[in-house]
C-alpha cells in the first residue's frame, strides 16, 4: 500500500486532439481510438505509468470525452464540463492540437478561468513543423499564463510526455490567472452569451497571431484537398467506399484470412481428435456428445473464424486510423440528411461494425432527442463483429468465398438504415424538419500499424473471451436440449425431432418457412443469435454435427461447403435469405441492453425491436421469394402467408406514416402562422 | 470412473466460465469480454442533454 499523496489530473481538449492516444500513452491502457472527433463518450481512468512519473505523487489520468466549449452542447461533452467543474481535479491538463490552435485555444481560456492549475500539452507538434508552421512555446505559455509543453503522444522516446507530467506535478496548488476573463455574461440570454463568445475568439485570434508563423498559407490548396476532392465527391465516393470494403473483404475472407485460419483450425482440429482418443473406450455417449460436439466442437466451429476477424479489424483500424473513414461519413452525410438523420450518425454506425454496444453508446454525440434514438434503432443494423463469423460461414458454403457477400451485407445495412430513417422521420412528423452537419475533417496520415495490431488483439481476445463464456455455454445448454426429450430420456438415432430444442424451435421454424428455412435447426440457431450473434454458427454446428467449418486440408474456408449446403437443406437464395434475416433483426441482448439505456423510453425501445424484427423478416422475404423467382420462374413455398404477414406489417407502417405527415402538417401550418 | 471424469471436466469448464461472465458483469462490462464494451456503470450519470430549438445539432 502506496502512502504517496495522489494527484487527479484531466485530460481535456477538443475532439480529435489526441487526448485517447495521450492517455494510452501515459497510462499504459489500450482505450479505443479513431482519427475522428467523438471517438471518446465516456470518462475512464488510469494510473500513470512509473517510468513517465518521476515523482513520489501517485497520479491518476482521467480521459475525458473531447469538448469545444465549456458550455455542453451534447452529452458526452457535458461529462466534461460536469467532472472538470465538480469533481475537483488537482490539475487539468489540456490537449491542444498545434495544427489547429486557433480553436483549440477557445476552450483553453475557458478553463483558465476555473481556478484549476492548467498546463497545456501542445499536442502533434510533430505536424506542425511538417506543415512548416513554427509556433512559439515559450511565448504562448506567457500569454496563456501557464506551462506550456510539446508533446508528440504518438511518438516512442522523447515525445515530452515524461516533461508534461513533471510539469503537472510542480503546478498542483499553484494560482494561474486567467489571459481573458469573461464578465458580465448572463449565460440564460443566448445573445449575452455569443457576445461573450465572439470577443473570446477575438482574443484568442490576436494571441496566435503573434505566435504563430505560417510558412504555407492555411487557404491554399494542398495535396490533402485534391485527395478529398475525389475521394469525399458526393458521387466518386461511393463506389471508392463499395470498392475499399470489397477489398478489405477480399482479403480478410477470401485471401489472408482463410490462409490464416488453415494453421489455426488444424490446431483446433488436432484437440478435438485427441480428447476423442482420450475419451473412445466406456465414456457415456451423452458425456462425450457435450464435451465433444457441444464444447469443443461448438466453441471451434466459432473461434475457427477468428483470424479471419482478426485479419478484417486490422484492415478496418488502419482505415480508421488514415483519417477514411471520416471521409465516408461525408460522403453519408448527404443520404443522412435526406432522411432527417444527423450526419453525426454515421459514427455510431461506423464504430458498430467493430461491436453495436459502444456504437449504441456513441450516438451520445448527438444532440437532437429524435436524431439519437432513430441512430440508436439503426446503429444494429451495421453488421458488427458477431456477425462476420456467420457471413463468413455462409460466403464460404454457399458463395465459394465470394467478397461480395460481405460487401453486400453492408451495402444492405446502410440501405436498411437510409430506409428506416426515412420512415422514423415520417412517423415521428418530423419530415420538414432539416439537419445541418459540420464535420471536422481529420488529416490523411499514414496509418499506425502498431495501433491496428493492438486493435486487432483486443478485437481477437475479446472474441476469445466471448467463445469461451457465453458461446461455451450456450453450445453446451443446446447440445443437451439436443440430446434430451421432455422426460429426460436420451433422444434416439433419427428422433432428434423429439428433443427439447426441437420441440422449442419448431413452432417458430413454421414461421419462418415463407422465408426459406423452416427447419428447426435453423430457427434454433437464429434463437440462440440473440444471445450473442456467434452463436448462430456455434449452434449449427452442434445441431448438424460439424465440427468446424474450415478445411484444413483443402487449405480453404469450408472446403467441403456442398456437404455442409446439403446438410442444411438450403439454396443460395435461402442462404442469403437466412444471412440477412440474421444480420437484420434485433441485435442480442446485451446490445439490446445498450439500446433500453440510450432512448431512455420503453415506447422507443419497443418499436425499435418490433421495426428491427419487422424489417429482417421483410428483408429476408422479398430476397427468398424474388430470389427463387428470378432462379426458377416459381414462387416458393409459403409465398402467400408470407406477403399476408409483410402486407399487414407495411400497412401498419403506413398507417403510421399518415399519422405522422398529418402532425408534420399542423407544425408547419402553426409555424407559418 | 471415466463419466465422473469427464463430468468433473464439464462442470469445471462450465464453472469457470459462469465465473468469467459473473466478474464481467460485475466490473460493469455490457458485453462479456467486449474491448470496446463500458466498464464503468457511472459512466450512465450524465445523460442527453435537451434537443436544440432548431432541431439541428450544428458545431
Amino acid at each position: 500500500m502506496s502512502n504517496n499523496t495522489i494527484l487527479k489530473v484531466a485530460l481535456t481538449g477538443n475532439p480529435n486532439s489526441g487526448k485517447t492516444t495521450l492517455f494510452n500513452a501515459i497510462t499504459g491502457r489500450i482505450e479505443h481510438v479513431g482519427n475522428w472527433a467523438g471517438v471518446t463518450v465516456d470518462k475512464k481512468e488510469g494510473e500513470i505509468k512509473k517510468n513517465l512519473n518521476n515523482t513520489n505523487v501517485d497520479i491518476t489520468a482521467v480521459d475525458l470525452p473531447g469538448a469545444y466549449s465549456m458550455s455542453p452542447f451534447t452529452s458526452e461533452e457535458s461529462i466534461t464540463s460536469d467532472f472538470v467543474n465538480n469533481e475537483n481535479p488537482d490539475v487539468i491538463i489540456n490537449i491542444v492540437d498545434a495544427t489547429n490552435l486557433s480553436r483549440s485555444l477557445f476552450f483553453t481560456t475557458q478553463l483558465l478561468e476555473l481556478s484549476i492549475p492548467v498546463v497545456v500539452a501542445l499536442n502533434k507538434s510533430d505536424l506542425t513543423k511538417k506543415k512548416k508552421t513554427d509556433v512559439d512555446v515559450n511565448g504562448l505559455s506567457k500569454l496563456l499564463g501557464c506551462p506550456v509543453v510539446e508533446t508528440v503522444s504518438t511518438k516512442i522516446g522523447d515525445n515530452g510526455l515524461k516533461k508534461l507530467i513533471a510539469t503537472a506535478v510542480e503546478v498542483k496548488g499553484n494560482t494561474q490567472s486567467a489571459p481573458f476573463y469573461a464578465l458580465d455574461v448572463n449565460l440564460k440570454d443566448k445573445k449575452s452569451v455569443e457576445a461573450s463568445d465572439i470577443k473570446r475568439y477575438e482574443f484568442v485570434k490576436e494571441m496566435v497571431s503573434n505566435i504563430e508563423k505560417r510558412t504555407i498559407d492555411s487557404s491554399s490548396q494542398t495535396k490533402q484537398d485534391a485527395m478529398d476532392r475525389i475521394i469525399a465527391h458526393k458521387w466518386l465516393g461511393i463506389p471508392i467506399f463499395a470498392a475499399v470494403m470489397w477489398m478489405v473483404f477480399s482479403l480478410s475472407q477470401t485471401h489472408i484470412g482463410p490462409f490464416l485460419a488453415d494453421t489455426f483450425v488444424a490446431g483446433i482440429d488436432s484437440f478435438y481428435a485427441w480428447v476423442e482418443g482420450l475419451l473412445a473406450e466406456g465414456t457415456s455417449p451423452v458425456l462425450s456428445a457435450i464435451l465433444l460436439d457441444g464444447i469443443i466442437g461448438g466453441v471451434g466451429a466459432v473461434v475457427g473464424f477468428l483470424p479471419l476477424i482478426m485479419v478484417l479489424f486490422f484492415l478496418l483500424a488502419l482505415l480508421e486510423d488514415c483519417g477514411y473513414m471520416a471521409r465516408v461519413a461525408v460522403v453519408m452525410d448527404r443520404f443522412f440528411k435526406k432522411v432527417g438523420l444527423s450526419g453525426k450518425s454515421i459514427i455510431p454506425m461506423v464504430i458498430g461494425t467493430g461491436c453495436a454496444i459502444p456504437g449504441i453508446m456513441a450516438t451520445r454525440t448527438i444532440k437532437n432527442e429524435r436524431q439519437r434514438r432513430t441512430t440508436t434503432m439503426l446503429t444494429p443494423f451495421m453488421p458488427c463483429g458477431a456477425k462476420l463469423p456467420v457471413i463468413a460461414l455462409f460466403a464460404g458454403v454457399f458463395f465459394n468465398n465470394a467478397a461480395w457477400v460481405g460487401t453486400s451485407m453492408y451495402f444492405a445495412g446502410i440501405a436498411i438504415i437510409i430506409g428506416g430513417a426515412l420512415l422514423v422521420v415520417r412517423i415521428t412528423g418530423e419530415k420538414n424538419e432539416r439537419s445541418y452537419f459540420i464535420m471536422e475533417l481529420p488529416e490523411y496520415k499514414i496509418p499506425s500499424i502498431k495501433r491496428a495490431t493492438i486493435s486487432m488483439l483486443s478485437r481477437g481476445k475479446a472474441f476469445i473471451i466471448k467463445a469461451g463464456t457465453i458461446i461455451l455455454l450456450s453450445n453446451a445448454v443446446v447440445q443437451m436440449m439436443q440430446t434430451f426429450n421432455w422426460q429426460f430420456e436420451v433422444v434416439g438415432e433419427g428422433a432428434a425431432d423429439t428433443s427439447i430444442l426441437a420441440s422449442i424451435a419448431s413452432p417458430f421454424a413454421v414461421l419462418l418457412i415463407p422465408l426459406g428455412f423452416g427447419a428447426w435447426q435453423l430457427a434454433a440457431a437464429a434463437i440462440t443469435g440473440f444471445i450473442a450473434k456467434e452463436n448462430v454458427v456455434g449452434t449449427l454446428a452442434v445441431v448438424y454435427g460439424i465440427t468446424n467449418f474450415i478445411d484444413a486440408e483443402e487449405f480453404a474456408l469450408v472446403g467441403e461447403g456442398a456437404t455442409v449446403a446439403s446438410a442444411m437443406g438450403l439454396t443460395s437464395v435461402a442462404a442469403l435469405s437466412y444471412l440477412m434475416f440474421n444480420l437484420f433483426t434485433p441485435p442480442c441482448f446485451a446490445a439490446i441492453g445498450a439500446m433500453n439505456a440510450e432512448m431512455e423510453d420503453k415506447k422507443w425501445l419497443w418499436s425499435a425491436i418490433a421495426f428491427q424484427l419487422g424489417m429482417g423478416y421483410s428483408v429476408a422475404f422479398i430476397t427468398y421469394q424474388v430470389g427463387t423467382f428470378i432462379t426458377t420462374g416459381a414462387l416458393a413455398t409459403g409465398f402467400v402467408p408470407g406477403l399476408i404477414a409483410v402486407a399487414v406489417m407495411v400497412g401498419f407502417v403506413t398507417y403510421l406514416v399518415k399519422k405522422g405527415d398529418r402532425i408534420a402538417e399542423q407544425k408547419l401550418a402553426l409555424n407559418r402562422g | 470412473m471415466t463419466d465422473i471424469i469427464v463430468l468433473l471436466i464439464i462442470a469445471t469448464i462450465v464453472v469457470a466460465a459462469i465465473s468469467k461472465i459473473v466478474i464481467e458483469k460485475k466490473k460493469g462490462a455490457r458485453c462479456v469480454g467486449c474491448p470496446t464494451s463500458p466498464s464503468s456503470p457511472k459512466s450512465k450519470s450524465v445523460k442527453a442533454t435537451s434537443n436544440s430549438d432548431c432541431g439541428c445539432d450544428m458545431k
